[in-house]
Protein backbone atom coordinates (compact mmCIF):
# COMPACT_ATOMS: atom_id res chain seq x y z
CA UNK A 1 0.00 0.00 0.00
CA UNK A 2 2.42 2.69 1.17
CA UNK A 3 5.39 3.31 -1.09
CA UNK A 4 8.79 2.97 0.56
CA UNK A 5 7.51 0.94 3.50
CA UNK A 6 8.96 -2.45 4.39
CA UNK A 7 7.80 -5.35 2.25
CA UNK A 8 4.41 -6.51 3.49
CA UNK A 9 4.85 -10.19 3.00
CA UNK A 10 4.55 -13.29 5.15
CA UNK A 11 7.06 -16.12 5.30
CA UNK A 12 6.42 -19.29 7.30
CA UNK A 13 9.20 -21.85 7.64
CA UNK A 14 8.80 -25.35 9.10
CA UNK A 15 6.08 -24.21 11.48
CA UNK A 16 4.86 -26.77 14.01
CA UNK A 17 2.55 -26.75 17.00
CA UNK A 18 2.40 -29.51 19.56
CA UNK A 19 0.53 -29.39 22.82
CA UNK A 20 -0.31 -31.76 25.65
CA UNK A 21 -3.88 -33.02 25.45
CA UNK A 22 -5.07 -33.36 29.05
CA UNK A 23 -7.98 -35.65 28.13
CA UNK A 24 -6.02 -37.97 25.83
CA UNK A 25 -2.96 -37.78 28.09
CA UNK A 26 -0.64 -37.54 25.07
CA UNK A 27 1.25 -34.99 23.00
CA UNK A 28 -0.83 -33.87 20.02
CA UNK A 29 0.60 -32.32 16.88
CA UNK A 30 -1.88 -29.77 15.53
CA UNK A 31 0.42 -28.27 12.88
CA UNK A 32 3.23 -30.25 11.29
CA UNK A 33 6.16 -28.66 9.43
CA UNK A 34 4.16 -26.09 7.47
CA UNK A 35 6.02 -23.75 5.12
CA UNK A 36 4.30 -20.94 3.20
CA UNK A 37 5.45 -17.95 1.24
CA UNK A 38 2.90 -15.18 0.79
CA UNK A 39 4.22 -12.23 -1.27
CA UNK A 40 2.93 -8.71 -0.73
CA UNK A 41 -0.62 -8.10 -2.02
CA UNK A 42 -1.38 -11.76 -2.52
CA UNK A 43 -4.67 -13.26 -1.34
CA UNK A 44 -4.32 -16.84 -0.16
CA UNK A 45 -6.99 -19.14 1.24
CA UNK A 46 -6.15 -21.96 3.61
CA UNK A 47 -8.87 -24.58 3.31
CA UNK A 48 -9.41 -27.83 5.17
CA UNK A 49 -11.85 -29.75 7.35
CA UNK A 50 -12.49 -28.99 11.03
CA UNK A 51 -9.50 -29.89 13.17
CA UNK A 52 -7.00 -29.72 10.31
CA UNK A 53 -5.01 -27.03 12.13
CA UNK A 54 -5.93 -24.06 9.95
CA UNK A 55 -7.16 -21.87 12.81
CA UNK A 56 -4.12 -22.86 14.88
CA UNK A 57 -1.88 -21.59 12.08
CA UNK A 58 -3.78 -18.29 11.98
CA UNK A 59 -3.64 -17.90 15.77
CA UNK A 60 0.12 -18.42 15.67
CA UNK A 61 0.56 -15.85 12.89
CA UNK A 62 -1.60 -13.42 14.87
CA UNK A 63 0.58 -14.07 17.92
CA UNK A 64 -2.34 -15.18 20.09
CA UNK A 65 -0.67 -18.53 20.79
CA UNK A 66 3.06 -19.38 20.69
CA UNK A 67 4.43 -21.78 18.08
CA UNK A 68 6.42 -24.85 19.10
CA UNK A 69 9.05 -24.67 16.38
CA UNK A 70 9.79 -23.02 13.05
CA UNK A 71 9.63 -19.38 12.02
CA UNK A 72 6.96 -16.80 11.21
CA UNK A 73 8.25 -13.62 9.55
CA UNK A 74 6.03 -10.65 8.73
CA UNK A 75 7.85 -8.08 6.60
CA UNK A 76 11.06 -9.87 7.58
CA UNK A 77 10.43 -9.52 11.34
CA UNK A 78 9.74 -12.55 13.55
CA UNK A 79 6.34 -12.72 15.21
CA UNK A 80 6.37 -12.34 18.98
CA UNK A 81 2.85 -11.81 20.31
CA UNK A 82 -0.04 -9.85 18.77
CA UNK A 83 0.67 -6.57 16.99
CA UNK A 84 -0.86 -3.97 14.68
CA UNK A 85 1.20 -5.19 11.70
CA UNK A 86 -1.25 -8.13 11.53
CA UNK A 87 -4.95 -7.21 11.40
CA UNK A 88 -7.38 -9.92 12.41
CA UNK A 89 -11.01 -10.48 11.37
CA UNK A 90 -12.75 -12.94 13.70
CA UNK A 91 -15.55 -15.42 13.06
CA UNK A 92 -17.33 -14.02 16.13
CA UNK A 93 -16.74 -10.42 14.85
CA UNK A 94 -15.20 -9.47 18.26
CA UNK A 95 -16.37 -5.86 17.98
CA UNK A 96 -16.35 -3.62 21.05
CA UNK A 97 -20.03 -3.46 22.05
CA UNK A 98 -19.46 -0.28 24.10
CA UNK A 99 -18.15 1.64 21.10
CA UNK A 100 -20.05 2.98 18.10
CA UNK A 101 -19.29 1.60 14.64
CA UNK A 102 -17.18 4.69 13.90
CA UNK A 103 -15.22 4.35 17.15
CA UNK A 104 -14.68 0.63 16.50
CA UNK A 105 -13.14 1.38 13.11
CA UNK A 106 -11.11 4.30 14.51
CA UNK A 107 -9.72 2.10 17.32
CA UNK A 108 -6.51 1.05 15.55
CA UNK A 109 -5.52 4.60 14.52
CA UNK A 110 -6.37 5.75 18.07
CA UNK A 111 -3.91 3.19 19.46
CA UNK A 112 -1.28 4.60 17.09
CA UNK A 113 -1.85 8.03 18.59
CA UNK A 114 -3.70 9.54 15.60
CA UNK A 115 -5.75 12.61 16.67
CA UNK A 116 -9.53 12.48 16.89
CA UNK A 117 -10.32 14.45 13.75
CA UNK A 118 -7.81 12.59 11.62
CA UNK A 119 -8.75 9.10 12.88
CA UNK A 120 -12.46 9.75 12.36
CA UNK A 121 -11.66 10.82 8.81
CA UNK A 122 -9.81 7.52 8.31
CA UNK A 123 -12.71 5.59 9.86
CA UNK A 124 -15.25 7.32 7.60
CA UNK A 125 -13.14 6.44 4.58
CA UNK A 126 -13.06 2.74 5.44
CA UNK A 127 -16.72 2.70 6.42
CA UNK A 128 -17.52 4.10 2.99
CA UNK A 129 -15.39 1.37 1.43
CA UNK A 130 -17.42 -1.23 3.34
CA UNK A 131 -20.69 0.55 2.44
CA UNK A 132 -21.40 1.30 6.07
CA UNK A 133 -21.46 5.09 6.15
CA UNK A 134 -25.05 5.23 7.42
CA UNK A 135 -24.24 2.97 10.39
CA UNK A 136 -21.36 5.11 11.72
CA UNK A 137 -23.18 6.31 14.84
CA UNK A 138 -24.84 3.02 15.74
CA UNK A 139 -23.74 0.38 18.24
CA UNK A 140 -22.71 -3.12 17.06
CA UNK A 141 -25.67 -4.85 18.74
CA UNK A 142 -28.02 -2.76 16.59
CA UNK A 143 -26.60 -4.26 13.38
CA UNK A 144 -27.19 -7.54 11.55
CA UNK A 145 -24.45 -10.19 11.55
CA UNK A 146 -23.45 -9.32 8.00
CA UNK A 147 -23.12 -5.63 8.84
CA UNK A 148 -21.18 -6.42 12.01
CA UNK A 149 -18.63 -8.38 9.99
CA UNK A 150 -18.32 -5.49 7.51
CA UNK A 151 -17.37 -3.39 10.53
CA UNK A 152 -14.88 -6.10 11.51
CA UNK A 153 -13.23 -5.94 8.08
CA UNK A 154 -13.23 -2.12 8.01
CA UNK A 155 -11.76 -2.00 11.53
CA UNK A 156 -8.90 -4.34 10.61
CA UNK A 157 -8.15 -2.52 7.33
CA UNK A 158 -8.33 0.98 8.82
CA UNK A 159 -5.20 0.14 10.82
CA UNK A 160 -3.36 -0.52 7.52
CA UNK A 161 -1.81 -3.83 8.61
CA UNK A 162 0.97 -5.51 6.62
CA UNK A 163 -1.04 -8.72 6.62
CA UNK A 164 -4.79 -9.23 7.04
CA UNK A 165 -5.71 -12.47 8.82
CA UNK A 166 -9.29 -13.68 8.39
CA UNK A 167 -10.48 -16.60 10.52
CA UNK A 168 -13.63 -18.09 8.91
CA UNK A 169 -15.09 -14.58 8.94
CA UNK A 170 -18.27 -15.39 7.02
CA UNK A 171 -19.07 -18.74 8.66
CA UNK A 172 -21.69 -17.30 11.01
CA UNK A 173 -23.80 -15.30 8.54
CA UNK A 174 -26.58 -16.62 6.29
CA UNK A 175 -25.80 -17.97 2.80
CA UNK A 176 -27.12 -14.99 0.80
CA UNK A 177 -25.31 -12.45 2.96
CA UNK A 178 -22.17 -14.56 2.77
CA UNK A 179 -22.13 -14.36 -1.05
CA UNK A 180 -22.53 -10.58 -0.92
CA UNK A 181 -19.73 -10.29 1.65
CA UNK A 182 -17.46 -12.48 -0.47
CA UNK A 183 -18.04 -10.27 -3.53
CA UNK A 184 -17.43 -7.15 -1.47
CA UNK A 185 -14.24 -8.57 -0.02
CA UNK A 186 -12.84 -9.18 -3.52
CA UNK A 187 -13.84 -5.64 -4.47
CA UNK A 188 -12.14 -4.18 -1.37
CA UNK A 189 -9.08 -6.32 -1.97
CA UNK A 190 -8.79 -4.97 -5.52
CA UNK A 191 -9.12 -1.41 -4.22
CA UNK A 192 -6.55 -1.71 -1.40
CA UNK A 193 -4.50 -4.79 -2.36
CA UNK A 194 -3.71 -5.95 1.18
CA UNK A 195 -1.86 -9.22 1.81
CA UNK A 196 -4.58 -11.62 3.01
CA UNK A 197 -4.60 -15.02 4.71
CA UNK A 198 -8.15 -16.32 4.61
CA UNK A 199 -9.09 -19.41 6.66
CA UNK A 200 -12.16 -21.39 5.62
CA UNK A 201 -13.62 -24.89 5.40
CA UNK A 202 -15.72 -23.86 2.38
CA UNK A 203 -13.89 -24.92 -0.82
CA UNK A 204 -15.96 -22.73 -3.17
CA UNK A 205 -15.34 -19.71 -0.95
CA UNK A 206 -11.61 -20.43 -0.86
CA UNK A 207 -11.39 -20.60 -4.68
CA UNK A 208 -13.72 -17.64 -5.26
CA UNK A 209 -11.63 -15.24 -3.15
CA UNK A 210 -8.01 -16.23 -3.55
CA UNK A 211 -5.06 -16.05 -5.93
CA UNK A 212 -3.83 -19.26 -4.38
CA UNK A 213 -5.50 -21.98 -2.33
CA UNK A 214 -3.55 -23.96 0.25
CA UNK A 215 -5.17 -27.31 1.03
CA UNK A 216 -4.55 -28.50 4.56
CA UNK A 217 -5.25 -31.79 6.30
CA UNK A 218 -4.13 -33.22 9.64
CA UNK A 219 -1.81 -30.27 10.20
CA UNK A 220 0.05 -30.71 6.90
CA UNK A 221 -0.02 -28.83 3.61
CA UNK A 222 -1.33 -31.19 0.89
CA UNK A 223 -0.87 -28.91 -2.08
CA UNK A 224 -1.10 -25.33 -3.30
CA UNK A 225 -3.34 -24.47 -6.25
CA UNK A 226 -3.01 -21.28 -8.28
CA UNK A 227 -6.32 -19.56 -9.05
CA UNK A 228 -6.01 -17.31 -12.10
CA UNK A 229 -9.68 -16.52 -12.52
CA UNK A 230 -10.33 -13.03 -13.90
CA UNK A 231 -11.35 -10.20 -11.58
CA UNK A 232 -13.65 -8.60 -10.57
CA UNK A 233 -15.22 -11.84 -9.41
CA UNK A 234 -18.98 -12.12 -9.02
CA UNK A 235 -21.01 -15.22 -8.32
CA UNK A 236 -23.33 -14.72 -11.30
CA UNK A 237 -20.34 -15.13 -13.65
CA UNK A 238 -18.50 -17.86 -11.79
CA UNK A 239 -21.38 -20.25 -11.09
CA UNK A 240 -21.28 -21.39 -14.71
CA UNK A 241 -17.55 -20.85 -15.23
CA UNK A 242 -15.84 -24.12 -16.28
CA UNK A 243 -12.46 -23.10 -14.88
CA UNK A 244 -14.02 -22.23 -11.50
CA UNK A 245 -15.84 -25.56 -11.45
CA UNK A 246 -12.76 -27.60 -12.26
CA UNK A 247 -10.62 -25.73 -9.71
CA UNK A 248 -13.24 -26.25 -7.02
CA UNK A 249 -13.53 -29.92 -7.90
CA UNK A 250 -9.77 -30.33 -7.71
CA UNK A 251 -9.47 -28.70 -4.27
CA UNK A 252 -12.44 -30.65 -2.97
CA UNK A 253 -10.92 -33.91 -4.15
CA UNK A 254 -7.61 -33.03 -2.46
CA UNK A 255 -9.21 -32.18 0.85
CA UNK A 256 -11.53 -35.20 0.85
CA UNK A 257 -8.94 -37.77 -0.21
CA UNK A 258 -6.58 -36.96 2.65
CA UNK B 1 -40.82 12.48 30.69
CA UNK B 2 -42.60 10.53 27.96
CA UNK B 3 -46.25 9.59 28.23
CA UNK B 4 -45.37 5.92 28.63
CA UNK B 5 -42.94 6.44 31.50
CA UNK B 6 -45.42 8.80 33.16
CA UNK B 7 -48.09 6.08 33.07
CA UNK B 8 -45.67 3.47 34.40
CA UNK B 9 -44.71 5.84 37.24
CA UNK B 10 -48.41 6.30 37.97
CA UNK B 11 -48.90 2.53 38.14
CA UNK B 12 -45.91 2.27 40.47
CA UNK B 13 -47.48 4.78 42.86
CA UNK B 14 -51.01 3.34 42.73
CA UNK B 15 -50.65 0.60 45.40
CA UNK B 16 -49.03 3.11 47.78
CA UNK B 17 -51.96 5.48 47.27
CA UNK B 18 -54.35 2.66 48.17
CA UNK B 19 -52.31 1.86 51.27
CA UNK B 20 -52.35 5.51 52.39
CA UNK B 21 -56.11 5.78 51.88
CA UNK B 22 -56.68 2.59 53.91
CA UNK B 23 -54.41 3.97 56.62
CA UNK B 24 -56.29 7.28 56.74
CA UNK B 25 -59.63 5.47 57.06
CA UNK B 26 -58.95 2.34 59.15
CA UNK B 27 -56.76 3.69 61.98
CA UNK B 28 -59.32 6.33 63.14
CA UNK B 29 -62.24 3.91 62.42
CA UNK B 30 -60.89 1.26 64.80
CA UNK B 31 -59.56 3.93 67.15
CA UNK B 32 -56.06 2.38 67.27
CA UNK B 33 -53.89 3.42 70.20
CA UNK B 34 -51.27 5.93 68.84
CA UNK B 35 -48.69 4.16 71.06
CA UNK B 36 -49.10 1.12 68.76
CA UNK B 37 -49.66 2.78 65.40
CA UNK B 38 -49.92 6.50 64.53
CA UNK B 39 -52.58 8.38 62.59
CA UNK B 40 -51.63 9.53 59.11
CA UNK B 41 -52.06 13.17 60.22
CA UNK B 42 -49.64 12.67 63.14
CA UNK B 43 -46.96 11.33 60.78
CA UNK B 44 -47.46 14.23 58.37
CA UNK B 45 -47.27 16.59 61.36
CA UNK B 46 -44.05 14.92 62.57
CA UNK B 47 -42.61 15.29 59.08
CA UNK B 48 -43.43 18.99 58.90
CA UNK B 49 -41.99 19.58 62.37
CA UNK B 50 -38.85 17.63 61.52
CA UNK B 51 -38.28 19.75 58.44
CA UNK B 52 -39.08 23.03 60.24
CA UNK B 53 -36.78 22.42 63.21
CA UNK B 54 -34.13 20.87 60.97
CA UNK B 55 -33.76 17.59 62.87
CA UNK B 56 -35.14 15.39 60.06
CA UNK B 57 -32.87 17.11 57.53
CA UNK B 58 -29.95 16.60 59.88
CA UNK B 59 -30.66 12.87 60.24
CA UNK B 60 -31.11 12.41 56.49
CA UNK B 61 -27.94 14.39 55.78
CA UNK B 62 -25.90 12.31 58.23
CA UNK B 63 -27.16 9.03 56.73
CA UNK B 64 -26.63 10.08 53.11
CA UNK B 65 -23.15 11.43 53.83
CA UNK B 66 -22.10 8.09 55.39
CA UNK B 67 -23.45 6.16 52.40
CA UNK B 68 -21.72 8.50 49.94
CA UNK B 69 -18.33 8.41 51.69
CA UNK B 70 -18.44 4.65 52.36
CA UNK B 71 -19.51 3.82 48.80
CA UNK B 72 -16.98 6.14 47.18
CA UNK B 73 -14.09 4.77 49.24
CA UNK B 74 -15.21 1.22 48.48
CA UNK B 75 -15.41 1.87 44.70
CA UNK B 76 -11.96 3.48 44.68
CA UNK B 77 -10.45 0.29 46.09
CA UNK B 78 -12.81 -2.38 44.73
CA UNK B 79 -12.73 -1.59 40.99
CA UNK B 80 -8.92 -1.50 40.53
CA UNK B 81 -8.55 -4.56 42.75
CA UNK B 82 -11.28 -6.46 40.88
CA UNK B 83 -9.69 -5.66 37.52
CA UNK B 84 -6.23 -6.65 38.73
CA UNK B 85 -7.56 -9.97 39.98
CA UNK B 86 -9.77 -10.58 36.97
CA UNK B 87 -6.98 -10.45 34.37
CA UNK B 88 -5.30 -13.49 35.88
CA UNK B 89 -7.51 -16.61 35.68
CA UNK B 90 -5.53 -18.31 38.43
CA UNK B 91 -5.92 -15.42 40.86
CA UNK B 92 -9.61 -14.92 40.09
CA UNK B 93 -10.41 -18.62 40.49
CA UNK B 94 -8.51 -18.71 43.77
CA UNK B 95 -10.13 -15.60 45.27
CA UNK B 96 -13.70 -16.03 44.01
CA UNK B 97 -14.91 -18.23 46.93
CA UNK B 98 -13.43 -15.80 49.43
CA UNK B 99 -15.23 -12.82 47.93
CA UNK B 100 -18.50 -14.71 47.61
CA UNK B 101 -18.26 -15.55 51.31
CA UNK B 102 -17.62 -11.95 52.35
CA UNK B 103 -20.29 -10.64 49.96
CA UNK B 104 -22.87 -12.59 51.94
CA UNK B 105 -21.36 -11.76 55.31
CA UNK B 106 -20.95 -8.03 54.68
CA UNK B 107 -23.41 -5.93 56.63
CA UNK B 108 -24.46 -5.81 60.22
CA UNK B 109 -22.30 -8.81 61.15
CA UNK B 110 -19.40 -6.35 61.07
CA UNK B 111 -20.93 -3.94 63.60
CA UNK B 112 -19.43 -5.42 66.80
CA UNK B 113 -15.90 -5.54 65.45
CA UNK B 114 -16.30 -2.17 63.71
CA UNK B 115 -17.23 -0.46 66.99
CA UNK B 116 -14.21 -2.06 68.67
CA UNK B 117 -11.91 -0.75 65.96
CA UNK B 118 -13.42 2.68 65.29
CA UNK B 119 -15.50 3.44 68.38
CA UNK B 120 -19.11 4.65 68.15
CA UNK B 121 -19.79 7.12 65.33
CA UNK B 122 -18.89 8.03 61.77
CA UNK B 123 -15.90 5.70 61.38
CA UNK B 124 -17.66 2.49 62.40
CA UNK B 125 -20.74 3.18 60.27
CA UNK B 126 -18.74 4.20 57.20
CA UNK B 127 -16.79 0.96 57.63
CA UNK B 128 -20.07 -1.03 57.52
CA UNK B 129 -21.05 0.74 54.29
CA UNK B 130 -17.56 0.25 52.87
CA UNK B 131 -17.72 -3.50 53.53
CA UNK B 132 -21.18 -3.92 52.06
CA UNK B 133 -20.14 -2.23 48.81
CA UNK B 134 -16.50 -3.31 48.65
CA UNK B 135 -16.87 -7.10 48.59
CA UNK B 136 -19.77 -7.18 46.17
CA UNK B 137 -18.25 -4.68 43.74
CA UNK B 138 -14.85 -6.39 43.83
CA UNK B 139 -16.47 -9.77 43.20
CA UNK B 140 -18.60 -8.39 40.35
CA UNK B 141 -15.68 -6.53 38.76
CA UNK B 142 -13.61 -9.71 38.89
CA UNK B 143 -16.49 -11.64 37.36
CA UNK B 144 -17.01 -8.97 34.69
CA UNK B 145 -13.37 -8.86 33.64
CA UNK B 146 -12.99 -12.62 33.54
CA UNK B 147 -16.08 -13.03 31.33
CA UNK B 148 -14.93 -10.61 28.60
CA UNK B 149 -14.59 -12.87 25.53
CA UNK B 150 -10.98 -13.73 24.71
CA UNK B 151 -11.63 -12.72 21.09
CA UNK B 152 -12.45 -9.16 22.13
CA UNK B 153 -9.21 -8.87 24.10
CA UNK B 154 -7.28 -10.44 21.20
CA UNK B 155 -8.91 -7.97 18.80
CA UNK B 156 -7.74 -5.04 20.91
CA UNK B 157 -4.21 -6.47 21.17
CA UNK B 158 -3.97 -7.01 17.42
CA UNK B 159 -5.11 -3.42 16.85
CA UNK B 160 -2.16 -2.22 18.90
CA UNK B 161 -3.65 -1.80 22.40
CA UNK B 162 -0.96 -1.76 25.09
CA UNK B 163 -1.52 -2.52 28.78
CA UNK B 164 -3.05 0.83 29.68
CA UNK B 165 -5.35 0.93 26.65
CA UNK B 166 -6.39 -2.66 27.34
CA UNK B 167 -7.45 -1.55 30.81
CA UNK B 168 -9.30 1.63 29.88
CA UNK B 169 -10.67 0.61 26.48
CA UNK B 170 -11.54 -3.05 27.05
CA UNK B 171 -11.41 -4.35 30.62
CA UNK B 172 -13.22 -1.50 32.38
CA UNK B 173 -16.00 -0.97 29.83
CA UNK B 174 -16.33 -4.73 29.38
CA UNK B 175 -16.78 -5.23 33.11
CA UNK B 176 -19.06 -2.20 33.50
CA UNK B 177 -22.38 -4.13 33.37
CA UNK B 178 -21.19 -6.28 36.26
CA UNK B 179 -19.73 -3.29 38.10
CA UNK B 180 -23.02 -1.39 37.89
CA UNK B 181 -24.95 -4.45 39.06
CA UNK B 182 -22.47 -4.77 41.92
CA UNK B 183 -22.94 -1.13 42.92
CA UNK B 184 -26.73 -1.45 42.86
CA UNK B 185 -26.75 -4.62 44.95
CA UNK B 186 -23.97 -3.39 47.23
CA UNK B 187 -25.69 -0.09 47.94
CA UNK B 188 -28.93 -1.95 48.66
CA UNK B 189 -27.11 -3.97 51.32
CA UNK B 190 -25.27 -0.86 52.49
CA UNK B 191 -28.52 1.02 53.01
CA UNK B 192 -29.98 -1.78 55.12
CA UNK B 193 -26.72 -2.13 57.04
CA UNK B 194 -26.59 1.60 57.59
CA UNK B 195 -29.98 1.76 59.34
CA UNK B 196 -29.07 -1.18 61.57
CA UNK B 197 -25.66 0.28 62.40
CA UNK B 198 -27.13 3.68 63.19
CA UNK B 199 -29.44 2.11 65.76
CA UNK B 200 -26.43 0.83 67.64
CA UNK B 201 -23.37 2.87 66.93
CA UNK B 202 -24.19 6.58 66.71
CA UNK B 203 -26.27 9.54 67.90
CA UNK B 204 -27.45 10.98 64.59
CA UNK B 205 -28.97 9.49 61.41
CA UNK B 206 -32.25 7.89 60.35
CA UNK B 207 -31.63 4.61 62.19
CA UNK B 208 -30.86 6.50 65.38
CA UNK B 209 -34.00 8.63 64.93
CA UNK B 210 -36.15 5.47 64.71
CA UNK B 211 -34.54 3.80 67.66
CA UNK B 212 -34.76 6.76 70.02
CA UNK B 213 -38.41 7.43 69.10
CA UNK B 214 -39.23 3.93 70.35
CA UNK B 215 -38.11 4.87 73.87
CA UNK B 216 -40.73 7.64 73.92
CA UNK B 217 -43.52 5.64 72.24
CA UNK B 218 -43.40 8.16 69.37
CA UNK B 219 -44.80 5.81 66.74
CA UNK B 220 -45.39 8.72 64.34
CA UNK B 221 -41.61 9.37 64.25
CA UNK B 222 -40.88 5.65 63.80
CA UNK B 223 -43.27 5.34 60.88
CA UNK B 224 -42.05 8.64 59.41
CA UNK B 225 -38.48 7.30 59.58
CA UNK B 226 -39.48 4.03 57.90
CA UNK B 227 -41.19 5.92 55.09
CA UNK B 228 -38.20 8.25 54.61
CA UNK B 229 -35.79 5.28 54.55
CA UNK B 230 -37.84 3.49 51.89
CA UNK B 231 -38.49 6.56 49.76
CA UNK B 232 -34.86 7.69 49.87
CA UNK B 233 -33.70 4.28 48.66
CA UNK B 234 -36.25 4.21 45.85
CA UNK B 235 -35.20 7.70 44.74
CA UNK B 236 -31.52 6.75 44.90
CA UNK B 237 -32.08 3.57 42.91
CA UNK B 238 -34.57 4.93 40.37
CA UNK B 239 -33.14 8.40 39.82
CA UNK B 240 -29.42 7.71 40.14
CA UNK B 241 -28.46 4.04 39.67
CA UNK B 242 -31.05 2.84 37.15
CA UNK B 243 -30.47 5.76 34.72
CA UNK B 244 -26.71 5.13 34.79
CA UNK B 245 -27.37 1.52 33.83
CA UNK B 246 -29.77 2.55 31.05
CA UNK B 247 -27.51 5.26 29.63
CA UNK B 248 -24.67 2.84 29.00
CA UNK B 249 -25.01 -0.89 29.08
CA UNK B 250 -28.57 -1.28 27.81
CA UNK B 251 -27.66 0.83 24.80
CA UNK B 252 -24.73 -1.48 24.12
CA UNK B 253 -26.99 -4.52 24.33
CA UNK B 254 -24.84 -6.07 27.05
CA UNK B 255 -27.72 -6.33 29.50
CA UNK B 256 -31.28 -6.83 28.37
CA UNK B 257 -33.91 -4.70 30.02
CA UNK B 258 -35.82 -6.80 32.55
Amino acid sequence: MGVGDAVKNLVIRNLSKTYFDVYAGTQVTAVRDVSLNVPESEFISIVGPSGCGKSTILNMIAGFIPHSSGEILVGGKPVNGPGPDRGVVFQSFALFPWRTVLENVAFGPKMRGVGKVEREKIAHEFLALAKLSEAAGRYPNELSGGMQQRVGVARALANEPDVLLMDEPFASVDAQTRMTLQEELTRIWEAKRPTVIFITHDVAEAVFLANRVVALSKGKVLDEIEVDLPRPRVWDDLHENEQFKSLTARVLQLVRSA
Amino acid sequence: MTKRSFISALWFCAPFAVLIVLWAILIPYFDVNPRLFPHLTAVVQAGIEGIQDGTLVQHIGASLLRVAVGTLLALLVAIPLGVAMGVSPVVSTFLTPLFRFFSVLAGIAWIPIATLWFGYGFGAITFIIFNAVFFIVTYNTLLGVSTIPLHVRNAAASLGAGRWAMLTEVLLPGALPNIVTGIRTGMGFAWRGLIAAEMIATNVGLGYMLFVARDFYKTEVIVLGMIVIGVLWLLLDRLLLAPIERATIERWGMVQRA
